[in-house]
């Protein structure tokens, strides 16, 4: 009786791409499941699966370029596309057990108590190579800019890729104009001195300093979601008059949070108008 | 001898099933469920001249989430609905091909926790699997706990018989009963200390009564999500300090209830302890 | 004037535990392969109706209140609790996290009896 064969985990590798891909993925990557130290205890693949070894990313699912070329914001705000990933890694983890007899467990795309990831997909997509954080924030392809990823923590060793070498964001468009103006084009989409989210410094080519408020951020790309529902309720329930209250129930934003909340799936993702405006990948987004 | 023609009809809609993501499919015949439930509860019921009904199974979560020892990854992540998705193509193959009407079935709560078919007696029917001591769960000989999802038509096709031998207990169960009193589902979540199940095997190994506190499993098998929204919305509805009730609004069980309720579809099953620890099907969970 | 359909609370509190006592709250002897005498199917909301001499669907007003209403919201709370410490206790210890308190009992009875 000879012993079976060794796995050849670069072979299983190409495979596990080539699937993902043919599956609708735009580019894969792996992380080594050890190099997470920059995530919190409680929050790295370790702690989702015992015995890790490796973290799958796959990315895609980007708005098409029609989506963003149309005028109306409110296109995008329901027809989010993120969960088309989410679906493909789904299959993957079946794959990887069912084909090499590894353990494999998708990373839920939500969160867990305190509103908080299990493991954040984007360190592990910036871990895996498949993009850089940017100064708005997403994690950001060299050729297709914005996408949205899924990761599957696996026993698996599959052979790992390296962090990018060179950071996505900023463009070169990008560091010109912060050199002409002192701002970028998501910066001015969006500034954190007038109302906004963001605020940041270019140095060198490179983000020197970056500010994030994300409690606004959550107000425009959740607008509609449970936080905008509660806040709705909120101020519901604070109405004395019956008659108003009734016009509150029945109002337009306390329907639409509704109707948001019901289909998560696809209208999760409320604001896009710092990725509307930004460079990398911008090529893609053209059509005639 | 049966009629060569279901026979044959019936080999290739369980192939199609299972090419199409079924782990397991079994055909009923609808006069079975006569011995079970009332009318409006029956095949009949929902569609008139119903001839068969195929169910089909699958595994939901991966080996990989099994081994997770945070609950919460499995109750976010655990589900990806490929019964469904299998179920609308068998349908879809017996409208087109075969000229006869098909619907999957409604397996969905439509008053309370009552849905207008029962998927679990349809498995059972269908010669999948038998009713097990852990919450009537239905457990498959090889799987274990299946999800699953019934087509319901007007096409004839050969019924599978159903099992005779029971899956539940399995022999180990049997012995540990006899040995300690408990089986490891009984052991999990015992009625004495504030869980749900309850029962005991006879002489013959069977189980001769079974005791399962459905409500109490709802806390845990759907622990945020429309239940616990609208509990903790009754108690902020009464709460009249309007600050307190603020805090309640924002506070992470009713976010959490808010955030299950727009995911509910990914996050219909939150608890899993009685079946973590039940034997059956386990050696297909077992990988390196 | 009733806005929507729903059941008086008297009504409610004078027959909420019979109706979930008939309904699929509690689930007692439902597997297929025991004799007819000893299965206890539940009851539609029909037929708990003509037992009670209720309308249906003041039976079903009833059921899907009295299940909401069955444990409170602290069970719900407590469940968390539970669920996470059951599923990393049998991570570290296996079938032993549930099964050895029974083990243990079995052996002081046997102790008991052999003294």
């Amino acid at each position: 009786m000879s012993a079976a064969r060794p796995l050849d985990f670069d072979a299983a590798r190409a495979d596990l791409d080539a699937t993902a891909r043919r599956s609708g993925a735009l580019l894969t990557g792996v992380a080594a499941a050890d190099a997470f130290d920059a995530a919190p205890e409680g929050r790295r693949p370790g702690d989702v699966l015992p015995r890790a070894r490796s973290v799958f990313v796959l990315g895609g699912a980007q708005p098409r370029a029609g989506d963003w070329a149309s005028p109306n914001y409110q296109h995008m705000e329901v027809t989010t596309t993120s969960d088309r990933i989410q679906t493909i890694a789904l299959k993957m983890a079946h794959v990887i057990e069912d084909r090499y007899g590894y353990y494999a467990v998708c990373v839920p795309p939500g969160v867990d108590r305190g509103q908080q990831p299990f493991v954040s997909i984007a360190l592990a997509a910036e871990l895996a190579g498949c993009g850089s954080r940017s100064l708005a924030g997403p994690v950001l392809h060299h050729e297709y800019g914005f996408m949205y990823y899924a990761a599957i923590v696996t026993t698996l060793p599959l052979p790992a890729n390296r962090p990018l070498d060179a950071p996505a964001c900023p463009a070169p468009e990008c560091v010109d104009m912060y050199a002409e103006a002192g701002t970028t084009p998501c910066l001015k989409a969006c500034p954190i001195e007038d109302g906004g989210c963001l605020g940041g410094r270019i140095e060198d080519a490179r983000v020197a300093e970056r500010r994030y408020d994300a409690a606004r951020c959550a107000t425009r790309v959740q607008n509609y979601w449970v936080p905008g529902f509660q806040h709705a309720l909120k101020e519901t329930l604070k109405e004395p008059d019956p008659e108003k209250q009734k016009m509150m129930l029945f109002s337009s934003l306390f329907t639409r949070t509704l109707w948001s909340m019901t289909y998560s799936n696809v209208s999760q993702g409320q604001c896009a108008e710092c990725m509307r405006v930004c460079p990398v990948g911008s090529a893609r987004r053209r059509k005639q | 001898m049966a009629d060569p023609e279901p026979v044959q009809q019936t080999r290739r809609i369980k192939e199609f099933a299972l090419a199409a993501g079924a782990d397991v499919v079994g055909i009923a015949d609808p006069r079975r469920w006569d011995e079970h439930v009332p009318e409006g509860c029956r095949p009949d019921d929902i569609l008139p001249r119903a001839a068969s009904v195929v169910v089909v199974g699958t595994r939901g979560p991966t080996a990989g989430a099994w081994r997770s020892p945070d609950h919460r990854v499995m109750e976010v992540n655990g589900y990806d609905f490929r019964n469904d998705a299998a179920i609308h193509r068998v349908a879809d193959l017996i409208e087109h091909d075969y000229d006869r009407y098909a619907i999957q079935a409604p397996g969905l709560p439509t008053a309370g926790h009552l849905p207008p078919f029962s998927m679990m007696l349809a498995a059972v029917l269908a010669g999948l699997g038998t009713r097990s001591l852990a919450a009537n769960i239905i457990l498959n000989p090889k799987y274990g706990l299946l999800y699953y999802s019934a087509c319901i038509t007007t096409l004839e096709l050969e019924p599978d018989p159903m099992l005779e031998q029971d899956v539940c207990p399995h022999r180990m169960c049997v012995e540990s009963y006899r040995r300690f009193g408990k089986t490891p589902c009984l052991a999990a979540c015992p009625v004495e200390e504030g869980g749900c199940l309850d029962g005991s095997i006879d002489a013959d190994g069977r189980i001769d009564h079974s005791y399962y506190d459905r409500e109490r499993c709802v806390s845990r098998a759907m622990n945020f999500g429309i239940n616990s929204f609208q509990k903790a919305l009754a108690d902020i509805v009464a709460e009249a300090d309007a600050e307190r009730r603020d805090t309640m609004i924002h506070s992470d069980f009713f976010s959490r209830s808010c955030s299950a309720i727009t995911h509910y579809k990914e996050s219909v099953a939150q608890c899993f302890e009685c079946m973590r620890v039940c034997p059956i099907g386990r050696a297909e969970r077992k990988l390196q | 004037m009733m806005s929507f359909f729903f059941v008086d609370p008297e009504i409610y509190r004078k027959y909420k535990d019979e109706v979930l006592a008939l309904s699929h709250a509690v689930q007692v002897d439902f597997q297929e392969h025991l004799p007819k005498d000893q299965r206890h199917p539940a009851l539609s909301d029909r037929e708990i109706g003509e037992r009670l001499g209720l309308d249906e669907r003041v039976v079903r007003e009833i059921r899907c209140v009295a299940e909401r209403d069955k444990y409170g919201v602290e069970e719900f709370e407590a469940a968390v609790r539970f669920k996470d410490r059951a599923c990393r206790d049998y991570a570290r210890r296996g079938m032993s996290a549930v099964m050895k308190k029974y083990v243990d009992k079995s052996k002081d009875r046997g102790s008991d009896q052999s003294e």
